[in-house]
């Protein structure tokens, strides 16, 4: 049975083409591209929610997006127990609309941070399956607003609940800060309590090609469709 | 019309009575608006057009050269690459987070207006000594302008330069370039192709921002003008400009769209005027119609430098169509007027004629001056006393001075791998890209050595022209093309005239002898504030290409103990004082010692041999050797937990800048088929040493390989905050 997935697209998305083609070339399923003006969605096995600077992130990056015809259709699709994939401003997005906790507020050095993060999985979750504990994952950040903040209830439930998937660390041999932006408990990613819905900061569709610096993007798909 | 008037839009009276005569008449307000921006250096190139007439801008590969919004060359198959490099210099030093904002959404429309989607930007940003507060403030917002805009975009940056030096105080350089890909069969052009088609206005709507900023930008600076100039700034939007590009780019890719035209400098005016003369036609515009943010009169619409704004013209019966696709995007969309056989501009407001000019007078009959120009004096090269330096004291120099740092405190800021196409990202010797869906690559890099240029500019350009050719030979990328970037002081005086003449004499020399024409460029002239003239700045930007991307090489160490070789001109004992991390030395240089010649065929021999070496698979790694020497090209390939060993006749020559060529990493096996493949080419090469684990050594004296790399890598930020 194939793997189908869609993209939504938003005015300001600047990564949709990209998600798009890392579900091409991984899922070798049909790939859906959505525009966010649309009011139905087809059924599919992953919607991806990808990175970018909706509405130009006027008011607050995420903020309008969440606002978006197509949303109804996404929460629904989430609701389904389907899986959903907010990258970078789709993670911004997803706080927004309420599907995950917390709030993505600016890096700690105030300033927009494009290299190489090391990321490794926390709890163990359907997105992260085929990564092995321990295993550093190499994968690109652009972000300016990428620093992980929410209460400590909140980081309680997310504990208890282990929704943590992904938290940033040191890299073999890298110059970079652990803790790359200042993220509360380095959390780099988070998924809902059912799991179904991941949202990350680093960009898993620029680590997956042969010519990519790293191919540890491709982890996540392949754990998806395992 | 009063003198007064007519100076302060910048035209001289030389230049005014010429038009008088023509017109017979007198000029309306609106018309003087229009030869201010049309005939000033920035729209007209009235100084450097006579000489930039001699450079090379064709062979068989260019598609498009200097004359439309960007240069394209043909890079096999249907595909071709669009490119160019513009100034925001003035802009950027009154206000610089919008300035260079806007200076990279300038370039980037140049690349879509030709039907080409922007896949990279690059850029070249020079600042005064750091020592001053204002220099911290300018870079700050240069390099917070240029990310926000080409990020929020999503165009990756993948490589520039940026450099610190006193006479850029007053005067910072801001020059950003932008490379598209495009269809071969589907590049636009700014010639309109028929009579009778709609002029329609795309993209933002027109406010009082940059008026009159083309006729600023070519003006002299005084540092009271600062504040007083502000409100000529643009302030740009890079969401409006994504909509823009991906609306532009769907009317184009559905056959929509007729011809395109950006409106950069001198907005409206320059946009409209530049399609009429293309296309030996007229234009009539109703500026009634034009979508304003505020009442504005005729002749502020007229000169608006508002940003993300476009014009073109299409076929009546498709007006429909492409409203709708507009709005999808949420772009303002209106026609405006149509493409008359009149040859005439006209611009009526309020049912009244404000502008009938022939387009002959406007473009046409620019001025072109030939103005004075001395050649610098030959220096006397003075004799240097090597004995009295320490090779302790050039690492501590080159790992406290600016120019010499690892800069990822820059590239960090800017979103190099949006669009997951990229291959080597900043701070490497050039930036490479992927061309999606195919296996072919193409790399830039941006270059400029004012120093060299100032000592000897016919020379110094050369050297320059060099330095971007072996960044590209490095990465095994084939040099194709150029588009440049002329950044001077004011022309009126002889020996900044001098300094234009010879080191576009000198481009010409380069790019003849590498084959790689000029395409597309920018002149920014008058660069100097409270009478100090920048350093002569003849930025190039260099495109070259590799079909096979599995073929390119990396800069970056590989395996310990391959062994290192340097390959070029030979490193003779001292052979040069040009150790220029030494504040002094390189003053002392600048005052009396001359370049030497640059040997350019030389140089394609040993470019050659890098290239075929990298085909056979036998350089694991290289890089070019310019700034820093020797020292620096290896501390910037050091990589993981590799460090290197080396011996040289003497160490201090391993920071000289001058004896040039290519560090390469080979494998010992490869020793000898590699040594003599570069005897039989006659080929110089020297083995200095070998990769090593995590150290450094030279002529057996051994560093601390953890603090050099740890402040190589942190100083920079250390030293700006």
């Amino acid at each position: 049975m194939s793997f189908k997935s869609a993209v939504i697209t938003f005015p300001g998305s600047n990564c949709d083409r990209d998600a798009l083609y890392y579900l091409k070339d991984l899922t070798k399923g049909v790939v859906h591209n959505i525009w966010h003006e649309e009011t139905s969605l087809p059924k599919v096995d992953l919607v991806i929610l990808p990175g970018g600077f909706s509405f130009g992130d006027y008011l607050r990056s995420g903020a309008m997006a969440s606002k978006s015809k197509i949303i109804d259709e996404v929460v629904k699709h989430a609701n389904d127990n389907r899986y959903l994939l907010g990258i970078c401003n789709g993670f911004q997005i997803l706080t927004e609309i309420g599907l995950l906790e917390g709030a993505l507020i600016r890096n700690k050095k105030l300033k927009f941070l494009g290299k190489n993060c090391f990321i490794k999985k926390k709890f163990k979750n359907n997105f992260n399956l085929s990564i092995k504990d321990n295993q550093v994952l190499q994968i690109p950040v652009a972000h300016n607003e990428g620093n992980f903040y929410c209460d400590t209830e909140t980081l309680n439930l997310l504990k208890n609940n282990e929704q943590i998937a992904f938290e940033y660390c040191k890299g073999e041999f890298s110059n970079t800060e652990e803790n790359i932006n200042g993220s509360i408990e380095a959390i780099a990613g988070i998924t809902n309590k059912k799991k179904n819905v991941l949202g990350m900061m680093p960009h898993p569709e620029r680590a997956y090609s042969d010519f990519h610096q790293s191919q540890d993007g491709r982890l996540i798909i392949e754990s998806l469709i395992s | 019309m009063n003198e007064e008037l007519i100076l302060q839009h910048g035209l001289t009276l030389d230049e005014f009575q010429v038009i008088r005569k023509y017109l017979n008449r007198d000029l309306s307000i609106e018309e003087l608006g229009i030869f201010s921006a049309m005939w000033n250096e920035h729209c007209c190139y009235k100084t450097s057009k006579k000489w930039l007439k001699k450079l090379p801008t064709d062979n068989e590969i260019v598609i498009q050269g200097p004359g439309e919004n960007a240069g394209v060359i043909d890079l096999q198959d249907n595909d071709g690459i669009a490119f160019k490099i513009e100034s925001h210099n003035h802009p950027s030093y009154i206000e610089p987070f919008n300035g260079s904002a806007t200076g990279v959404g300038g370039i980037l429309r140049d690349i879509f207006t030709m039907g080409a989607r922007p896949i990279a930007t690059l850029d070249s940003i020079r600042f005064g000594l750091i020592e001053t507060e204002k220099t911290k403030y300018l870079l700050n917002g240069v390099v917070h302008g240029i990310g926000h805009y080409g990020n929020c975009i999503g165009i990756p940056n993948i490589g520039g330069e940026c450099e610190f030096e006193s006479t850029y105080d007053f005067n910072n350089l801001v020059n950003a370039m932008a490379v598209g890909h495009v269809q071969k069969d589907k590049i636009f052009y700014s010639k309109p192709k028929s009579i009778g088609g709609l002029i329609v206005y795309i993209g933002s709507k027109t406010g009082k921002d940059g008026i009159h900023g083309a006729s600023m930008a070519s003006d002299v600076f005084s540092e009271e003008d600062e504040d007083e100039k502000r409100p000529s700034v643009q302030v740009g939007d890079p969401f409006m400009e994504k909509l823009l590009m991906e609306g532009c780019l769907e009317l184009m890719s559905s056959g929509l769209i007729e011809s395109m035209q950006d409106m950069g400098a001198a907005g409206i005016t320059s946009s409209s005027v530049e399609m009429a003369s293309k296309g030996n036609v007229g234009v009539f515009i109703n500026l009634d119609k034009v979508p304003l943010r505020q009442p504005l009169s005729a002749y502020e619409i007229l000169l608006s430098e508002s940003q993300e704004r476009m014009l073109a013209v299409i076929d009546k019966k498709n007006n429909h169509k492409v409203r709708e696709i507009l709005q999808k995007w949420q772009i303002d969309y209106e026609v405006i007027g149509e493409i008359t056989d009149t040859k005439r501009v006209v611009f009526e407001s309020n049912n009244k004629k404000v502008v009938d000019l022939p387009v002959e007078i406007i473009v046409d009959d620019a001025p072109e001056y030939d103005r004075e120009f001395y050649i610098p004096r030959k220096r006397k090269n003075k004799d240097f006393d090597f004995s009295k330096i320490k090779l302790e004291d050039m690492i501590i120099n080159l790992l406290t001075n600016l120019n010499y740092l690892d800069k990822s405190w820059v590239f960090d800021q800017y979103d190099s791998t949006v669009m997951g196409d990229t291959i080597r990202e900043p701070g490497q010797s050039s930036g490479i890209v992927k061309i999606h869906g195919t296996q072919k690559v193409i790399g830039a890099s941006t270059d400029c050595n004012p120093l060299y240029i100032k000592i000897n500019p016919y020379e110094g350009m050369k050297y320059t022209v060099a330095e971007s050719y072996r960044n590209l030979i490095a990465c095994n990328i084939n040099p194709l093309a150029i588009t440049n970037n002329l950044n001077f002081a004011s022309p009126l005086d002889p020996n900044i005239m001098g300094e234009l003449v010879l080191s576009i004499h000198g481009l010409k020399t380069a790019a003849i002898k590498f084959n790689t024409p000029i395409v597309s460029g920018n002149v920014s002239l008058y660069n100097q504030t409270n009478e100090i003239p920048i350093k002569p700045t003849p930025v190039i930007g260099m495109v070259g290409s590799n079909m096979d991307l599995n073929k390119i090489n990396t800069n970056k160490f590989c395996e310990i103990g391959n062994k290192i070789l340097i390959l070029g001109k030979q490193l003779t004992k001292n052979c040069s004082p040009y150790l220029l991390q030494d504040q002094k030395i390189a003053f002392y240089i600048c005052e009396f010692n001359d370049l030497e010649v640059l040997d350019l065929d030389f140089e394609k021999k040993i470019a050659n041999c890098v290239l075929e070496l990298s085909d056979l698979k036998c350089i694991m790694s290289c890089n070019d050797i310019s700034r820093g020497g020797i020292f620096s090209a290896l501390l910037k390939m050091q990589h993981k937990d590799m460090g290197f060993r080396v011996k040289v006749p003497d160490p201090i020559d391993l920071f000289c800048e001058y004896s040039a060529g290519y560090v390469i990493e080979i494998r010992s096996k490869d020793f000898e088929e590699v040594t003599s493949f570069l005897t039989k080419k006659g080929a110089e090469y020297l083995e200095i040493g070998e990769i090593i684990k995590e150290g450094i050594e030279i002529n057996s004296k051994k560093f601390d390989y953890f603090d050099i790399m740890n402040k190589y890598r942190n100083n920079f930020e250390k030293i700006i905050s």
